[in-house]
């Protein structure tokens, strides 16, 4: 499914001396099995952005289309379906007293029957190498496991298009690995992916297109190469070592984004001098 | 991010009212408030009602922040008033019906006792909206110090309540969270009967509680981390200063109260 936002003013607490701008028409199209990367400092309107994707946020002016139609007037929770939405520190919305009840959560609200429901949970815990913590509390797992058992429970669900805010955020380096293979793994199997993260290179190891929010508006979108090469400050290490390095000093270097890439890029380039 | 606004909370606008003291809109308010339980004439309640509704206009906060505050109360004087009326047989009968009679007793005791509440609650809500949360806790810590001698922990209880006002917004944002949260993985909290919302609230409340705990625990060692020992020899960074203006302001409460209870 695609989404689309245009011109999407959001402000929160309107008309009180406590009125915030969040995002200040921002347009945006999500495109069908892409994975899409948010970047932007705190306080840019990523989280503020990514509820409008699944309407859990209202736009106080401009549209939310979904392939082509107003999302306004759909139904909302069949949207919420169809759009997974996973929030920052999502283990802090764990409260089931097993970790299968937990992921269950949302299939049984879809209403299906108690074998397909057996069956969603299996499968959204296999796909995040949770499948052996099934039967334990979710308040005794350790913090990466926590997470990982909240994203099974959106998981569950089977979204068209799955959104993670900030998921890697306060995870050990292997717990970060895994979620960015899961990514990888969603987008073969044809899930959409919008990701938000303050990390660079973990969006840059995973996105097909990245956006740059700045100050509640658009201030980039593109391919990975596109907009980090355009301005290197705040862009991947690999990004940085590569215009470091330079085309000029390493002819046929290119604009490798990925880290496989560069270093590939980076021996041919050196050649039979590496 | 959304700040929950609840009934009751500061409104940060600048009026002479905000100015005050804490401890005059604190005691003021006591004043006003159990004078109105004295008060027993329509004169009495037209003095306190227009004393209330001149206040409310000084103080700037917009009306519709005491219609809020009015409305969970709106309840409780409709069924004031219903029973009065209804129930209260006293005085001349103005209107019958079957077995249904007003007397004209009852219709002034209604009206009288749904005055009283409306402008107990109206004054009550003035006090909140004008004074930030934190000066309210100095205030009262400072009015309720003398009973220090008799061992009352006057510092202890305003901690308290700064504490618990304080995170009163913190709560609210965090249950918004979690019900979006939940929201997104298909929670449904406005259909079905009473049973099945109050089972929809289960998974708010479990992980709500659990980070009230878990809040609780990283605050006290953020206290004690910064050497917290309770209130002795503990300094303010805003120091209370009673002035001309906050006597004055006692002195026509006072007056106010007089008048209402003695007309």
């Amino acid at each position: 499914m695609k989404i689309e936002l245009r011109d999407v003013r959001h402000v929160y607490s309107p008309g009180t001396p406590f009125a915030v701008e969040a995002l200040g028409g921002v347009s945006l199209t999500v495109e069908p099995g892409e994975v899409l990367g948010v970047i932007g400092g705190t306080g840019s309107g990523k989280s503020t952005l990514v509820q409008h994707l699944n309407l859990l946020l209202l736009p106080t002016s401009g549209q939310v289309l979904v392939d082509g139609a107003d999302a306004l007037s759909m139904d909302r929770t069949a949207l919420r379906r169809r759009v997974g939405l996973v929030f920052q520190t999502p283990e802090q919305g764990l409260f089931a007293p097993t970790v299968e009840e937990d992921v269950a959560f949302a299939p049984r609200r879809l209403g299906l029957d108690e074998g397909e429901v057996r069956e969603r949970v299996r499968e959204a815990l296999g796909l995040l190498d949770a499948g052996h913590l099934a039967g334990r509390s979710p308040f005794a797992l350790s913090g990466g496991e926590r997470r990982r058992v909240a994203i099974a429970g959106v998981l569950a669900m089977g979204p068209e298009v799955l959104v993670l805010d900030e998921p890697t955020a306060g995870l050990d380096p292997t717990a970060r690995g895994d979620l960015i293979g899961l990514v990888v793994r969603l987008k073969a199997s044809g899930v959409t992916v919008v990701i938000v993260s303050h990390d660079l290179d973990e969006v840059a190891e995973v996105a097909d297109r990245v956006c740059v929010l700045g100050g509640g508006a658009v201030r980039a979108i593109g391919t990975p190469a596109d907009v980090f090469y355009a301005d290197t400050s705040p862009a991947p290490t690999t990004v940085r070592v590569a215009a470091a390095v330079g085309e000029r000093r390493l002819p046929g270097l290119g604009r490798p984004v990925r880290y496989g890439e560069t270093l590939a890029a980076l021996r041919s380039a050196m050649g039979g001098t590496g | 991010m959304t700040a929950v606004r609840g009934v009751g909370q500061f409104y940060p606008v600048g009026s002479p009212l905000h100015e005050l003291d804490p401890r005059a809109k604190v005691v003021a308010t006591a004043l006003l408030v159990v004078g109105l339980f004295f008060v027993d004439s329509a004169a009495g309640f037209a003095v306190a009602g227009t004393a209330a509704a001149l206040l409310v206009a000084v103080s700037r906060v917009p009306l519709r922040v005491f219609l809020g505050l009015l409305r969970p109360v709106a309840f409780i004087v409709a069924l004031t008033f219903f029973f009065q009326v209804f129930f209260l047989r006293e005085g001349p009968t103005l209107f019958r019906w079957g077995f249904v009679e007003v007397h004209e007793g009852g219709l002034e005791m209604g009206l009288l006792l749904s005055a009283r509440l409306l402008i107990l609650v109206t004054t009550a809500g003035l006090l909140t909206a004008t004074t930030a949360p934190v000066a309210l806790a100095d205030g009262i810590e400072d009015l309720l110090s003398p009973l220090k001698r008799l061992r009352f922990p006057a510092h202890e209880v305003a901690m308290m309540m700064t504490i618990a006002l304080r995170f009163i917004p913190t709560l609210g944002e965090e249950a918004q969270k979690i019900s979006r949260a939940q929201a997104a993985r298909g929670a449904d909290f406005t259909s079905g009967g009473l049973l099945a919302r109050a089972r929809a609230l289960v998974p708010i409340l479990v992980p709500l509680t659990i980070g009230a705990f878990r809040r609780a625990d990283e605050l006290a060692e953020a206290m004690e981390s910064r050497g917290y020992r309770g209130g002795q020899g503990r300094v303010r960074y805003r120091e209370l200063r009673f002035r001309t203006r906050d006597a004055l302001a006692l002195v026509l409460t006072v007056l106010v109260v007089l008048a209402a209870v003695l007309l």
